[in-house]
């Protein structure tokens, strides 16, 4: 009888069964409180800042506020991310969950269109929510942008999609390194790579460099990209490319290994 | 029904699992026994796949196990109870496990008032007793409904109530006609609830029999006695064909005459008999006859003088260390 349950049908219940999992926990609302209120009140704080400072320097990229201050939600779905699947392997359910679901990549993919799902949604939220409070205090400056001005968009919903790559990048990380710890320390070392780039010798810093995920989510959430880094398309690529090959190596790993 | 076939199981230089190979078939409870580190876990982690075996093949109803679809409703296993997401409530840890196998919320209901949560059900397993985690981790392997059931050491750390209840639960689960391997180190408890036994000592297959056969296949069947005029009591058995060995304290082990021979003996020849116990060899000296070769981490008995030569008719593993 269970052999004939169609693909789609099992594939849907395990994406059902980790939703469940993701909401019944605590921490996951604590972290998307994080991810969500800091940056929008931060992003207040900045543009606040920017309107008041005195004199006139050249001018400031009018979505630099909303990008600075997604540095502490990046960093809670990460940890969510990377949560997701170490609190599986410290607790011992996963030998529960690959018990109930022996294709572990199912699980993977699961876990990963769950949380993405969850951190887009909040991640637009943020951006957008954001750039609103944003504008509205740099207007009263003249110093604000209109959502209608080109560039503008797609910049506001990049802005967004750094939940979503960060959330999934620490999943991915979880699933390789299976502890929270190590996990953790592997997204923050990933992310914290242009520092340790900008110590090479001069052209290869830059070179390297425009191939890191902050470089990348700096190209593509600004109105004005820099010209010495890849053009915004290319940087949408390279960020997007992170999570997938960190998912990729999760998706090799992950049946090989004894559990 | 669970087949084993030939499985061999290597960690680095450690080989858990040596050429096992065994079936578990319906309707009966398997005990599957075997000293700490013998290799129980691993063969029941090698059936359910989470661990690829070296060589060989582990098969549930013939198929591989990372084969099966929605496997839950073929197999049941609790491997470890206390494996939980502490901050998870006990009904949406079921939920989230009956959800992936297409297990409605009815029947998530049903198998926490069967195990008595249901008043603890909204509560985080953070606070739950060994014994409450035991009783969830049988409700989220009974979710399926599964003909089959597997239990690593359900007992374990167990109180007395706790013992009496999972003893009684997987007695009417067999009666039910399901095919029950229970795991455990301890024999005593085994022989309270399996009808057939696979006993391994390092990863190797020792018996596989029914519980009755391994007692009566052990050989030791004597009788004590104690008696102030031992020597001469001994001299009469051994003339009829007895063979007497003297204990430590003193006191005679006999074979090949039965109670009330000697007794008849010792009271024609107006010899005074303080003590006269038939012994019948129990399942767990079965048992250690079994595995006591296969000890891995063996204690030395304090008691035991170096080099004292131990008692053969009641073996004990603190005894071998002089062999």
């Amino acid at each position: 009888m269970t052999a004939q349950v169609p693909v789609a049908v099992r594939a849907r219940d395990v994406l059902f069964s980790e939703w469940i999992k993701l909401r019944s926990l605590r921490s996951t609302y604590w972290t998307l409180l994080v991810a969500v209120a800091t940056p929008i009140g931060l992003s207040a704080l900045v543009a606040v800042t920017l309107a008041n400072a005195p004199g006139h320097g050249p001018p400031v990229d009018p979505l630099l506020p909303g990008v600075l201050s997604l540095e502490y939600a990046v960093l809670a779905v990460g940890v969510l991310g990377v949560l997701t699947f170490s609190a599986e392997f410290s607790t011992g359910l996963i030998r529960t969950t690959f018990t109930a679901v022996p294709c572990r990549r199912a699980v993977l993919a699961a876990k990963a269109a769950v949380l993405g799902a969850v951190t887009l949604a909040a991640g637009e939220v943020v951006a957008f929510v954001s750039f609103a409070l944003v504008q509205a205090v740099l207007s009263g400056q003249h110093l604000g942008v209109p959502l209608s001005h080109p560039g503008v968009p797609g910049a506001v919903l990049a802005d967004g999609l750094l939940l979503f790559v960060v959330a999934v990048m620490g999943l991915g990380l979880g699933a390789i390194v299976r502890h929270t710890a190590g996990g953790i320390a592997a997204l923050v070392g990933l992310i914290l790579l242009p520092a340790i780039l900008a110590l090479l010798r001069p052209p290869w810093g830059a070179r390297f460099g425009r191939f890191t995920l902050v470089e990348a989510a700096r190209q593509v959430t600004a109105l004005h990209p820099a010209t010495n880094l890849f053009a915004p398309a290319w940087s949408l690529l390279i960020l997007l490319a992170w999570p997938a090959l960190t998912l990729l190596t999760a998706a090799l790993l992950i049946t090989r290994r004894d559990i | 029904m669970i087949e084993v076939d030939q499985v061999v199981k290597r960690f680095g230089a450690v080989t858990a699992v040596d050429g096992l190979s065994f079936t578990v078939r319906p309707g009966h409870v398997t005990g599957f026994l075997g000293p700490n580190g013998a290799g129980k876990t691993t063969t029941m982690r090698l059936i359910l796949g989470l661990d690829a075996p070296t060589s060989g093949a582990a098969r549930v109803n013939d198929q591989n196990y990372q084969d099966l679809i929605r496997p839950l409703h073929q197999v049941g296993a609790l491997l470890d109870a206390t494996a939980l997401h502490p901050g998870r409530t006990a009904e949406a840890h079921l939920a989230s496990i009956a959800r992936s196998n297409g297990i409605g919320r009815r029947r998530v209901s049903e198998m926490l008032e069967l195990t008595g949560l249901e008043a603890v059900a909204s509560r985080r397993v953070k606070g739950f007793s060994l014994g409450m985690k035991q009783r969830l981790g049988i409700a989220a392997a009974l979710l399926g409904d599964p003909p089959i059931l597997m239990l690593d050491e359900p007992v374990n750390g167990l109180d007395t109530e706790g013992i009496a209840w999972i003893r009684q639960f997987l007695r009417a689960l067999a009666a039910d006609g399901r095919t029950v391997l229970v795991s455990s180190h301890l024999m005593s408890e085994m022989a309270q609830t399996a009808d057939r036994l696979i006993v391994i000592g390092r990863g190797r297959l020792l018996a596989d029999t029914t519980t009755a056969e391994l007692i009566s296949s052990s050989t030791r069947q004597d009788v004590l006695l104690r008696s102030p005029q031992a020597a001469e009591l001994a001299e009469l058995m051994t003339a009829r064909g007895a063979t007497v060995h003297r204990e430590d304290d003193g006191a005679l082990a006999v074979t090949g005459l039965d109670a009330p021979a000697i007794g008849d003996l010792a009271a024609s020849r107006g010899i005074a008999v303080h003590a006269l116990i038939p012994r019948t060899a129990s399942l767990e000296d079965a048992y250690l006859d079994l595995t006591g070769e296969s000890v891995d981490f063996r204690a030395v008995n304090p008691n035991t003088p170096e080099g004292a030569s131990p008692e053969p008719a009641r073996p004990s593993p603190e005894g071998a260390p002089a062999r």
